[in-house]
């Protein structure tokens, strides 16, 4: 089943949350709400769980109007951030606690608590108490409590946050395999670039309220549209029209008409390539070694960019080098 | 000896620079001050009473003390009516308890500030008011009966429980409720989610995780129900209940070997509370997360209207049974002739207000005393070893597992004994000081290790590496911190100490009689007016006391923001 979101308001005593939000989430896909904190992300996946209600708009689950239909009977999983695992019911009770409502026979209950047990690789801890878990072990429980009852949905809210980053990981791709395997429509949140790009099919990057770009990791790393994406997606160099039209003209052709100021080429970091000349005009400011790649700062033609580099450059601060920046390498980006 | 074995030893215990002599002779103090004093004012009468419930009348070890309980019918009776009024009165307490504090903590119905403050007036009185307030309402020459035209008895077993109830309430809802604070917003959405009605959110999520909270509540009424002594003297009528029974038995017939052997069994109850509470509290520090969100409360109609109903009418029954007696202290002749006169506030029973002046006196040392002696306990206590600490912690907190009806028996036991040094701080009020300071030792501690917390670690360090001795580094930087805490440490041992009756009732002297039991000893002889206006007025002293605080607190705050 699909979900689709149309027009979709949502304020606070006046304060716009969401502002007019129109979204569509494919079945089987995987979509990332990504944003900073405050962006509206939040608000939207509690929306959609019936957790809060909404001023205007359309919430369609399968062509099904959602609007009227309280959150107990969406028939959706979710995870929160902090597990809240219920501390009063062992491992497989939690699990089991969606089946029970519906008055499964616990015979059912029990085989399909060990099989999610099994999902998430963690068949021996059906009689511990949450407190008893690890963080990473109690989100794998959230996230096989919010699988339990087939859901039609799943609704991640930053469940990786709380977690070391090896744990992160490792759990990043269990999600993913998990929700491959079953197909099962997943909206997360998170406001954390990286998940977002390993992780989703479609990534939403929302600020303000507002969507800024709705599309594939890729799409919004190497073709940001805004301003606001290319420099949340990863880092980059924002230039001016002037500027590039004076030092690189050879990227003045992909830019699309629009006054001067509305639009600024989005070059990524690694694209600027960089080579020690002895009476080149670029000067290394300083160099950082960040393990599998060297950033740069660089002074070139009254400006300051910044260049990454797998290799070791053969440059010390103060070095002269050159600097140069392929056709296909920028993106502009509405500022 | 060889080097390498040398330097194997260096490595393994790391050296620390050791402090000055004078700041560990300093802090040395402040742990051994108190501690000997635990030992001498608490473990030592403890460990006495033990002792003589096992000495028997012939002068043998054994346990004849117990097994004469048995064949002591008013002993058994009033057993059996102290279970019985003690389970009443924890069933109730803990049913309204619950709505109490379910009405405060979860939902948004009116009124909460009111039924707090109703809620607070028991504690600011010997519990006897409450008795005293009831009998005028509904006894025999009551209001009710006079208006009706019919005579209700009050006295006994009913008015006990109302009694009881009124005055253990408050402390069930201050457990409940923080019980019900522990939770988190997302364990109420995940269940939404997943498709859990109210109802069954209730059942299955709110009320097993308060079920710990309920538990030790339950042990704390009923612990404080059975060792009270104010309410069964003025309402229990021919209901006579345990703790009666043994003021009878020890004051009365000089009978201590029974009276240590049932002090010894009152110690069951709340062992068991307090062991609920430590195992609650290691349960909670378990689930307990940073990020925890308190569910917001909400409306419900259906929830709320009765809701709202149950607790108006408790917070105006506590209001109107205390206000009756404030009321009957300045008419002529309740609920007869209600003209107003100031004439009951002349005491007849000999000494006049000399109690209530004493009450002052030893509550001050109370509270003094009980201050200086908890702060420098703790200050002491951060700088100790863990496990000693550990122990000492222990030991510190191990006063609120003995009912004070035991504790007053007990410090008989230990210092009416001619001949011993200590017996001559026996009638004494330092005496009497001393014993409520440690029956309210647990909750001040405790309050003093929170406060202490407040003070980081880094800024004392930080205080002392700027060239500051351990005096200055106090002046400057603890105590500046702690004043709320003393403030409040002080305060509370200070009320508790003007309306406590159950300890110091074995203890007070016709030279040191205090007011609670001047209030006991005027309604005994009938003057329930007089014991009207004199409650009046400790009431009145606690109220000032409470005002103070809150004025002491506000200026410590406003000078901290300044």
């Amino acid at each position: 089943m699909d979900l689709q979101i149309k027009n979709l308001l949502k304020t606070f005593d006046g304060f716009v949350a969401l502002d007019r939000i129109t979204l569509n989430v494919e079945e089987r896909e995987f979509v990332c709400l990504l944003g900073p904190s405050g962006c509206g992300k939040t608000t939207l996946l509690r929306i959609i769980a019936g957790l809060m209600p909404y001023d205007a708009g359309e919430l369609l689950m399968g062509g099904r109007d959602l609007g009227a239909i309280p959150a107990r009977d969406r028939g959706f999983g979710i995870v929160f951030q902090s597990y809240s695992l219920f501390p009063n019911m062992t491992v497989a009770q939690n699990i089991g606690y969606g089946l029970k409502i519906r008055k499964a026979p616990r015979d059912r209950i029990a085989a399909r608590v060990g099989e999610l047990l099994d999902l998430i690789k963690l068949p021996k801890v059906a009689d511990r108490y949450p407190w008893q878990l690890s963080g990473g072990q109690q989100q794998r429980v959230a996230l096989a409590r919010a699988l339990a009852v087939d859901p039609s949905l799943i609704l991640l809210d930053e469940p990786l946050s709380a977690l070391d980053a090896r744990v992160r990981a490792d759990l990043r791709t269990e999600i993913r395999d998990v929700q491959r395997r079953l197909g099962i429509p997943t909206i997360m949140v998170t406001h954390d670039q990286e998940e977002a790009l390993t992780l989703a099919d479609k990534v939403v990057c929302m600020n303000h309220g507002l969507i800024e770009q709705v599309g594939t990791p890729q799409d919004l790393y190497l073709r940001p549209r805004t301003r606001f994406v290319a420099d949340f997606m990863g880092s980059s160099n924002l230039l001016p029209t002037a500027w590039v039209r004076e030092t690189m003209p050879h990227l003045m052709p992909g830019r699309p008409d629009g006054a001067e100021s509305a639009f600024e080429a989005c070059v990524r970091p690694e694209r600027i390539a960089v080579t020690p000349a002895p009476d080149a005009e670029g000067r290394v400011i300083d160099l950082t070694f960040l393990g599998n790649i060297r950033r740069l700062r660089l002074s070139w033609r009254g400006r300051e960019l910044l260049a990454e580099t797998n290799r070791d450059p053969g440059v010390e601060p103060g070095a002269a080098v050159d600097v140069s920046v392929a056709a296909d390498a920028c993106a502009w980006v509405r500022a | 000896m060889t080097a390498p074995s040398l330097t194997l030893t260096d490595k393994a215990r790391p050296r620390r620079a050791s402090r000055p002599l004078d700041e560990r002779l300093l802090f040395g103090a402040c742990v051994l001050v108190p501690v000997v004093a635990l030992v001498l004012f608490f473990l030592l009468p403890l460990a006495t009473i033990v002792w003589r419930s096992f000495t028997e009348e012939a002068g043998g070890i054994g346990v004849a003390n117990y097994l004469a309980l048995f064949r002591t019918p008013g002993i058994l009776r009033a057993t059996g009516n102290s279970l019985l009024v003690g389970t009443a009165t924890t069933a109730v307490c803990l049913v309204l308890g619950f709505a109490v504090a379910y009405a405060a903590q979860r939902t948004r119905v009116s009124g909460k500030r009111f039924v707090a403050a109703a809620l607070s007036l028991p504690l600011l009185a010997p519990s006897l008011v409450l008795g005293l307030g009831l009998i005028f309402l509904l006894g025999r020459n009551g209001l009710v009966s006079n208006l009706l035209g019919i005579r209700l008895n009050i006295y006994g077993f009913p008015g006990l429980l109302i009694a009881n109830v009124l005055y253990a309430l408050p402390q069930a809802v201050l457990i409940i409720q923080a019980a019900l604070r522990q939770s988190d917003a997302r364990y109420y959405d995940a269940a939404e989610v997943m498709g859990a009605t109210r109802l069954q959110q209730f059942l299955g999520i709110t009320l097993p995780n308060v079920r710990f909270g309920l538990l030790s509540a339950g042990f704390v009424v009923f612990t404080v129900t059975i060792t009270d002594f104010g309410n069964a003297v003025t309402i229990g009528g021919d209901f006579s209940v345990l703790a009666t029974e043994i003021y009878n038995q020890v004051t009365g017939q000089m009978k201590f070997g029974i009276g240590a052997a049932v002090g010894i069994l009152l110690l069951l109850p709340t062992g068991i509370a307090v062991y609920i509470e430590r195992v609650a509290a290691q349960r909670q520090f378990g689930t307990a997360s940073e990020s925890a969100l308190p569910p917001v409360p909400d409306r419900l109609p259906m929830r709320d209207i009765p809701l709202f109903l149950v607790t108006m009418t408790l917070a105006l029954s506590i209001t109107a049974v205390v206000a009756t007696v404030v009321f009957a202290s300045v008419v002529r002749l309740w609920p007869y002739r209600l003209d107003f006169t100031t004439k009951h506030y002349s005491i007849t029973l000999s000494g006049g207000y000399d109690p209530l002046w004493t009450s002052l006196g030893v509550s001050a040392a109370t509270a003094g005393i009980g201050t200086v002696l908890l702060f420098a306990l703790v200050l002491g206590l951060r700088r100790m070893p863990p496990g000693l600490a550990k122990a000492v912690y222990l030991l510190a907190v191990l006063p609120v597992g003995v009912p004070g009806l035991v504790l007053g028996l007990s410090y008989i036991f230990a210092f009416n004994l001619a001949g011993t040094p200590l017996h001559m701080l026996y009638g004494t009020a330092l005496l009497l000081a001393l014993c409520n300071f440690y029956h309210y030792h647990t909750q001040g501690f405790l309050t003093m290790v929170t406060g202490m917390r407040a003070v980081p670690a880094a800024l004392e360090e930080a205080a002392g590496c700027l060239g500051g001795g351990v005096l200055r580094v106090l002046g400057d930087v603890v105590v500046p911190v702690m004043i709320p805490t003393l403030l409040s440490v002080f305060f509370f041992l200070f009320m508790r100490s003007m309306v406590t009756l159950s300890a110091i009732i074995f203890l007070v002297s016709p030279s040191t009689n205090l007011a609670a039991v001047t209030v006991m000893r005027l309604d005994e002889a009938g003057f329930v007016s007089q014991a009207a206006a004199f409650s009046t007025c400790i009431m009145a002293a606690v109220a000032a006391a409470a005002l103070a605080m809150r004025g002491a607190l506000a200026l410590a705050g406003r000078r901290k923001a300044a």
